[in-house]
């Protein structure tokens, strides 16, 4: 069926029709399809990435290989969790399939969020591109580091503290989890390899079509100049680059280049606060959470981040 | 087990087919340009084909319909029916949405609709100032799109740039200040894709240029740079045109 499937696919695109086909539609409807695409085509290795990462982990590595070399105190884990994304340098979209794959090897649920928050900001890459953009002296990248542990740990204890960490996940999720049983042989992994990729597939890819056609349509939507507008009032400026952030959901690997260029609008606590919020919080990454948190848990989470990096934000604005 | 119910089943690996069809494809036909920047083509293929491989095999391993003791045992309930009917719809309708916007349209750049959203020259960090610096000075038979444009937008001066020559090639946009005489020949800077694309642009003064080219076609312009023969309009210093040809939109529309 496959082979049918995919030969449907491909004569469909060798028979599309020529390029100007779409001369008759509107310059905003073409360029709503072409940021979705974009979204799509620049997200998709990354979640695939993210699968087979999550399919290693869950399947491929030895039971409690992880776990095992993690401390024992949450105190202390929680910590080590933020700079797992050192080693695991995937962006956003690929963290959320790694982090089912955690919980599912029993990470707690509140584990889950401090890898899930921190780990697109504590990576290599992300910093790399930071300083790329900002420099080292200026304290943007320092305070982008900083605030992206401190608020993926708070977020994560806030969380431990919850009595039924079960609660906070999604009915499909939590029989995903109970699905897990991965012993047997070679043959019988490969099997549960496949299985797990279908169903992780099943739940990750309508959520980044839906997001990549909400970041699209509001791309198209929004106009930037009414953002730029308040980019020098030290409150206003911090809530517009915020409101910015969710809306272009830009990967965090490269987000730094995108925002430079408000580098001399905004202040720079307005310019912190959109690289510590974007990579947690955007529309794309709401909708592949939801496939994992329920919807009043996103929503939480979302105000608490909110909440966090406008402090932080803030902070810097007045304080420095 | 009804047709809803089966795209519901594999919504998951047909939306994947969809991508790595559709990646594969733009990769074969160096159309990956106008959505990501190229930096990213290798590992997009390489991801795209290990995901082509994992679909070909769900489809061969996993079974076609799920047993009804599989995970939903509670089928014969309304609401839970319902609840179905109503994700088995909406999985179609991602699914044509898929297929319609990436296999079956074809590909295509951003149009001056976004040139107009996000503000023409709007962007600093499309056009670093310790660039411009080398620039001047330098020899500018190998001058790109954007070093032209930070020469002019980072203030190399009219004195600098009078007289000088350039052949570039952009989407023509609209001036906004004398939409009558004057147009850019304007060209997208791409950091990582599409989504954080910044306009960049070179204005041409042309009186009555929209009788022969149209907005969002495509121009290679032969032009002297000179003070804009219209005082009042925005631009200080334009390029006075000597030919300006039609082109095809080239393979790779974005500059990086």
């Amino acid at each position: 069926m496959g082979v049918a499937v995919l030969g449907i696919m491909v004569a469909v695109r060798v028979f599309a029709p020529p390029a100007s086909a779409t001369s008759g539609m509107a310059a905003a409807a073409r360029d709503f399809v072409s940021l979705s695409i974009s979204v799509i085509i620049e997200s998709l290795p990354f979640v695939f990435l993210g699968i087979v990462l999550s399919i290693g982990v869950q399947i491929w590595l030895p039971e409690g290989f992880l776990l095992r070399r993690l401390p024992r105190s949450p105190a202390l884990r929680r910590p080590l969790l933020s700079l797992l994304g050192m080693l695991l340098p995937v962006c956003e979209c690929g963290n959320v399939p790694l982090a089912r794959g955690l919980i599912v090897k029993g990470l707690t649920v509140a584990e889950s969020m401090t890898f899930v928050f921190a780990a697109p900001i504590l990576n290599p890459v992300t910093i790399i591109t930071t300083q790329q953009a900002f420099g080292g002296g200026n304290g943007i990248l320092a305070s982008r580091i900083a605030g992206g542990f401190v608020i993926a740990n708070l977020i994560g204890w806030i969380y431990s503290r919850h009595p039924g960490q079960e609660s906070l996940l999604t009915v499909q999720f939590q029989e995903e989890c109970s699905l897990e049983d991965h012993a047997g042989g070679r043959n019988r992994r490969v099997q549960q390899s496949v299985q797990l990729f279908f169903r992780e597939t099943n739940a990750m890819m309508p959520a980044l079509f839906i997001g990549a056609a909400v970041a699209g349509l509001i791309q198209v939507g929004v106009p930037r100049d009414v953002l730029v507008a308040v980019g020098s009032d030290p409150v206003r400026s911090v809530l517009a680059l915020m409101l910015l952030a969710f809306v272009v959901a830009v990967c965090s690997n490269v987000d730094a280049f995108f925002i430079l260029s408000f580098g001399a609008t905004f202040m720079p606590g307005s310019i912190v606060a959109f690289l510590v919020f974007g990579p947690m919080i955007d529309v794309k990454m709401l909708a592949l959470l939801r496939t994992t948190f329920t919807a009043k848990t996103l929503l939480q989470l979302t105000l608490l981040a909110a909440l966090c990096a406008a402090v932080l934000g803030l902070g810097i604005n007045y304080v420095v | 087990m009804s047709f809803r119910q089966l795209l519901q089943r594999w919504r998951g690996v047909v939306l994947c087919l969809v991508g790595v069809v559709a990646t594969l494809w733009l990769g074969a036909t160096g159309g990956l340009a106008l959505y990501i920047h190229p930096r990213y083509f290798v590992f997009t293929v390489v991801m795209a084909v290990i995901a082509a491989v994992l679909v070909l095999a769900a489809f061969a391993i996993v079974p076609a319909r799920e047993h009804s003791h599989e995970r939903h045992g509670h089928e014969q309930a309304d609401s839970h029916q319902r609840r179905r009917r109503l994700t088995g719809a909406g999985s179609g309708l991602i699914i044509a949405a898929a297929v319609t916007a990436l296999l079956v349209l074809p590909p295509s750049t951003l149009s001056t609709a976004t040139v107009t959203q996000r503000g023409m020259n709007g962007s600093t960090s499309a056009l670093p100032k310790a660039d411009t610096a080398k620039l001047v000075g330098a020899d500018n038979s190998s001058f790109t799109f954007r070093d032209w444009v930070s020469l002019l937008q980072q203030g190399a001066g009219t004195q600098y740039l009078e007289g000088k020559q350039a052949t570039v090639s952009g989407l023509v946009t609209p001036d906004k200040s004398d939409p009558e005489n004057v147009f850019f020949v304007a060209r997208f800077v791409v950091t990582c894709c599409a989504v954080d694309a910044q306009p960049i642009g070179l204005p041409v003064y042309r009186p009555g240029w929209k009788t022969q080219f149209q907005p969002d076609s495509w121009v290679e312009v032969s032009a002297t740079f000179r003070a804009n023969p219209n005082t009042g309009g925005n631009e200080r210093t334009v390029l006075i045109p000597t030919t300006i040809i039609p082109i095809e939109r080239p393979a790779e529309p974005y500059v990086y």
